[in-house]
C-alpha cells in the first residue's frame, strides 16, 4: 500500500504541475461561476419549462454539485486519459514492470491519481458554489450539508467511475486515443439518454452513475405537486431561452434514501471491480511486435552494424547547396504528418462522413456531421504546434532560419488545409446555392479550430487543454448553444457581427501564438 | 572565420547559473569541450545555436552580433543536440528533406545530397522505413547527416558519439577531421579519448566557468611530472587518497595499482612517474577547482 501511495503521489504531482492544469482550474472557476446564473441571464442550468427554483442553500448546492458532476465527468475523461501512455512514452513503465508491484496495484494507483486530479477540480467548484451562494442569494440561510452531501453522493462516485473508466479504456484500447474518446462519448450519451427525463425507479437509480435521475425527479415532483402540473421534461445543462417570466418554487433538496445511497456504493464498487477485471488484460509494458503479413525484413539490415565498413561522407563530393527559403516543403511535410497520424482505417470513417456530407440534407451536414468530423481529427489538430517539442525536434526547428516566419505559418496553413478540406462538401453545396456568407463562416471556423489548437498548445505546452475545449465546443454546437457556434451553423442576429467576432477571435489567437512562440524560440 | 564570445552569462533563475562571465575565441578547427555534468557545455552550445538567449555578454561571428541577429549564423549552422528527437512517422529521406527545408536548402541537387549523406552514414537500406523503428545508433547517424545538409560553416556536436558503435565512432572522427579545415567545429563529449583524438584545442569547463583553454600539449603540460603509479595495500591506499588525487585504481591480487597526481607534495615512496594524458589534466583541473 505504501508503494501505491508513492505512485499516486508522484503521478498526481506530475499531472498537476503544468500550465495546462492551471488553465483548466481557471476555466473551472469560470464554469462554477456560470452554474449559478443571475436572474437576468439568458440561460438556466436546471430547467423546468416555465418554472424556476428560488436560489436557496439546497438549490445552489445541489445544482452546482450536479453540474460539476456532469461537466467534470464529460471533460474529466479527456483530462485524465493517457496516464499509462505517459509511462510508456517516458520509459518509466519498463522500470515499473520490473518491480513487485502487481498489475492491479498499478492500475489502482493510476485510477486513484486520476480521481485525485478530478477531486482537486471538484474542490474548486465546491468552494466556488459556496461563494456563489452568497453572491446570488439575499438573506437566505446557509446550510453546509446542502453543499457537502450533494458533492459527496453525486460527484465522488461518478468521478471515481470516470477515473476507472479512463484506466480501463487505456488497458483495452491502448494508444488509440481517438477510439477511446469516441467510445466514451457514445457511452456517456447512452447513460444520459437513459437517465435524464425518465421517471424515477429503483432500476434507473442503479444504472445512473451520476445520480442525475434522482435529482431531476425530485425537482419535477416538487413543481408538479406545488402547481398541479404534469411536467415530464427537466433539462440539466446550459439551456438558453429568451423567456424571462417564470413561476418560482422553493426546493429543499433531495431526501437521501437508502436505495439511492446503496446505488452510489454500487458504483464505487463497480469502479474498483472493472479496474480489477482489466488488470488480467494489462500488457505490463510488454509489447509484442506486430506481425506483418508482408515478407519479413531481415533481422539485421545492411546498416545494423554487421555489414561492411561504410564509405563515410566525403563532404567535398556533395552537390553544392542551393538556397530555398520557401515554406512549401514544410507545408507538405506538416500535411504528411497530419495525414499519417493515427490509424489508417480511421480515414475510412473520415471518408464515409465526408462523402455523406454531399448527400444528406445540408443543415444536417453542417450542424451535425461536420462538427463531429472535425472533432474526430482532435488528436491531429491538438499537436500541430506541440509535436516538435514532444518529439524533441524543436532543437532543429527553433535553430533554423527564420523559424517564426516560416515554421509556424506552415503549421497553421497545413492545419487549415486539412480543416477546409474536410469541410469542402458543405462549402461546395453552399457555394452552389450562392450562400457565400456561410462559405466564409466555414473558412473562418476552420481557421478558428486550427488557431485555437495552436494557441492553446503554445500557451500550455500540451494538447489536453485544446482537446477538452474542442470537445466541449463540439458538444455545445450539436446541442445548438449559439455561443459555441464557430462554423456558423445557427442563426445569428447580425451576419457581419458574427463573422467579425470569429475573425477578431482568430486575430487574437494568432497574435498570442506568434507572440509566445517568438519568446520560446530564443529561450530554451 | 572566428567566433568571439565575451563575458557571456546565462542565469536561469536566482539559484541556477548556466554560464558565468564566460569568454572564449573559437577559430577554424575542432574545439573539444570537456567538463562534468552541469559544467555549462550544453548551455554554451544552445546559446551559440541561437535557441537560448544569454542574460549578458556578446557573441560575434565574423564581426556579426548573433545574439541580436541570430539568422546570420542559422544559415550556416549544423547542430546535433544531445537529446534530439525525430518525427517517428517520417522515413529517413522525408525527415532529411524536412530538415533541409528548415535550413533553407533546396534545388535539384538536394535529392542527390540526401542520398549521398544517407549512404555516408550507412542508412540507404533503411531510408524508406519510419524513423520510429530505428535503433539509437541509427537515429544518431540520422542526426549527424542532418547537421551536414546545408554545408555548414559552424558545426556544433553535443555528445555526438553516444549510441555509435566503435566503427561508427572512427568514421565520425574521420568525417569531422575532414571538415575541420573549413569550419568551426565545437564538440562536447564525456569520452575524453574522443576529444583527445580529434580536437585541435580543448576547453575545460566547470560550474559555468572556463577553467582552461589551449592545445592538447599545452593542457597536458599542466600535469607533466605530476602523474605517478604505485602498487599499495588497502591501508596505504586510504593514505594515498588523502594525500593525493587518485584518478584510477585496479586490483592486482592482494594489492591495488593506483594512478595519482601530486598536488604540491612529493610523490609517495615506491611510485613510478608515468606520461601524463589529457584525462589526467582534465581530472586535475576539475578536482583542483572543486
Amino acid at each position: 500500500m505504501k508503494y501505491i501511495y508513492s505512485i499516486i503521489k508522484a503521478d498526481y504531482l506530475q499531472r498537476t504541475r503544468s500550465y495546462s492544469f492551471l488553465i483548466t482550474l481557471a476555466i473551472t472557476i469560470y464554469a462554477a461561476y456560470s452554474f449559478v446564473p443571475p436572474p437576468s441571464a439568458s440561460y438556466t442550468t436546471l430547467n423546468v419549462v416555465g418554472y424556476k427554483g428560488i436560489y436557496n442553500s439546497a438549490w445552489v448546492g445541489h445544482v452546482s454539485a450536479m453540474m460539476s458532476t456532469i461537466m467534470l465527468s464529460l471533460y474529466g475523461f479527456f483530462l485524465i486519459n493517457g496516464g499509462i501512455k505517459k509511462d510508456v512514452d517516458t520509459g518509466i513503465g519498463q522500470i515499473i514492470a520490473t518491480t513487485p508491484l502487481s498489475n492491479f496495484g498499478y492500475l489502482l494507483s493510476k485510477t486513484l491519481s486520476n480521481f485525485l486530479v478530478l477531486l482537486t477540480i471538484t474542490g474548486i467548484t465546491f468552494m466556488m458554489s459556496i461563494v456563489m451562494f452568497f453572491v446570488r442569494t439575499d438573506g437566505s440561510s446557509f446550510v453546509l450539508t446542502d453543499f457537502v452531501l450533494p458533492y459527496l453522493f453525486f460527484a465522488l462516485p461518478a468521478l471515481l467511475f470516470i477515473s476507472s473508466l479512463a484506466v480501463v479504456g487505456e488497458v483495452f484500447l491502448g494508444r488509440k486515443s481517438i477510439l477511446q474518446y469516441v467510445v466514451f462519448f457514445f457511452l456517456f450519451g447512452v447513460i444520459m439518454s437513459n437517465v435524464v427525463g425518465h421517471s424515477g425507479s429503483t432500476a434507473i437509480t442503479f444504472v445512473d452513475p451520476f445520480g442525475v435521475n434522482a435529482m431531476t425527479n425530485s425537482v419535477k415532483d416538487k413543481v408538479n405537486t406545488q402547481y398541479h402540473e404534469h411536467i415530464e421534461a427537466v433539462n440539466l445543462g446550459f439551456t438558453f431561452s429568451a423567456k424571462h417570466r417564470f413561476k418560482t418554487f422553493v426546493w429543499d433538496g433531495i431526501s437521501w434514501t437508502s436505495i439511492f445511497l446503496l446505488s452510489r456504493l454500487v458504483w464505487v464498487c463497480f469502479a474498483f471491480a472493472i479496474v480489477y477485471f482489466s488488470s488480467f488484460f494489462f500488457h505490463r509494458f510488454d509489447f509484442k511486435q506486430p506481425v506483418s503479413k508482408k515478407k519479413k525484413e531481415p533481422a539485421f539490415s545492411a546498416s545494423s552494424g554487421i555489414s561492411e565498413f561504410a564509405k563515410g561522407i566525403n563532404v567535398a563530393l556533395l552537390p553544392p547547396v542551393v538556397a530555398d527559403y520557401s515554406i512549401f516543403p514544410f507545408v507538405k511535410t506538416e500535411l504528411l504528418l497530419l495525414i499519417r497520424k493515427g490509424s489508417k482505417w480511421f480515414w475510412m470513417i473520415n471518408g464515409g462522413a465526408w462523402i455523406s456530407m454531399l448527400f444528406v440534407p445540408l443543415n444536417v451536414a453542417h450542424a451535425y456531421i461536420l462538427p463531429v468530423l472535425l472533432f474526430l481529427q482532435v488528436t491531429r489538430f491538438s499537436d500541430i504546434a506541440t509535436k516538435e517539442i514532444t518529439n524533441r525536434l524543436h532543437y532543429f526547428t527553433w535553430s533554423s532560419y527564420k523559424p517564426l516566419q516560416r515554421m509556424l505559418p506552415s503549421q497553421l496553413l497545413a492545419g487549415v488545409i486539412l480543416a477546409v478540406g474536410l469541410a469542402l462538401p458543405v462549402m461546395l453545396r453552399y457555394a452552389i446555392i450562392s450562400d457565400f456568407y456561410t462559405v466564409l463562416n466555414l473558412i473562418n471556423g476552420a481557421v478558428f479550430v486550427v488557431l485555437l489548437s495552436v494557441g492553446l498548445g503554445i500557451l500550455s505546452g500540451g494538447k489536453k487543454l485544446f482537446e477538452i475545449l474542442f470537445f466541449f465546443i463540439t458538444y455545445c454546437v450539436i446541442e445548438k448553444i449559439p455561443v459555441a457556434d464557430y462554423i456558423g451553423s445557427m442563426q445569428h442576429n447580425s451576419h457581419t457581427g458574427f463573422i467579425t467576432t470569429v475573425l477578431i477571435l482568430n486575430l487574437f489567437l494568432a497574435a498570442i501564438s506568434f507572440g509566445v512562440r517568438n519568446y520560446q524560440v530564443r529561450h530554451l | 572565420m572566428a567566433l568571439e564570445i565575451k563575458n557571456l552569462t546565462k542565469q536561469y533563475n536566482k539559484h541556477k547559473t548556466g554560464l558565468s562571465d564566460y569568454s572564449i575565441t573559437i577559430d577554424r578547427g575542432i574545439l573539444g569541450l570537456l567538463g562534468p555534468n552541469g559544467a555549462g557545455k550544453s548551455t554554451l552550445m544552445k546559446i551559440i545555436a541561437t535557441i537560448s538567449k544569454p542574460t549578458a555578454g556578446t557573441l560575434f561571428l565574423d564581426g556579426e552580433d548573433i545574439v541580436n541577429n541570430p539568422d546570420y549564423i542559422r544559415k550556416m549552422l549544423g547542430y546535433l543536440p544531445q537529446d534530439f528527437g525525430v518525427y517517428p512517422n517520417l522515413n529517413a529521406y522525408e525527415f532529411l528533406a524536412y530538415v533541409a527545408a528548415l535550413k533553407g536548402v533546396g534545388g535539384v541537387g538536394l535529392k542527390r545530397r540526401i542520398d549521398m549523406l544517407l549512404d555516408g552514414v550507412n542508412l540507404t537500406a533503411d531510408a524508406k522505413r519510419p524513423i520510429g523503428s530505428y535503433s539509437g545508433g541509427m537515429k544518431q547517424r540520422i542526426g549527424i547527416a542532418q547537421a551536414l545538409l546545408n554545408d555548414p560553416k559552424v558545426l556544433i556536436f553535443d555528445e555526438p558519439t553516444v549510441g555509435l558503435d566503435p566503427e561508427e565512432r572512427v568514421r565520425f572522427r574521420q568525417l569531422i577531421s575532414d571538415m575541420a579545415n573549413d569550419c568551426i567545429i565545437i564538440l562536447s563529449s564525456h569520452i575524453v579519448s574522443d576529444i583527445e583524438t580529434i580536437a585541435d584545442e580543448v576547453a575545460i569547463m566547470q560550474g559555468g566557468v572556463l577553467l582552461q583553454k589551449g592545445s592538447k600539449p599545452d593542457i597536458v603540460k599542466l600535469v607533466e611530472g605530476k602523474v605517478f603509479e604505485t602498487v599499495v595495500d588497502s591501508n596505504a591506499l586510504a593514505a594515498l587518497k588523502a594525500a593525493h588525487l587518485v584518478i584510477d585504481t585496479s586490483r592486482q591480487r592482494e594489492n591495488t595499482k593506483a594512478r595519482y597526481i601530486t598536488r604540491n607534495q612529493p610523490a609517495a615512496p615506491g611510485s613510478n612517474p608515468v606520461n601524463a594524458t589529457l584525462e589526467d589534466a582534465y581530472l586535475f583541473l576539475t578536482h583542483n577547482k572543486a
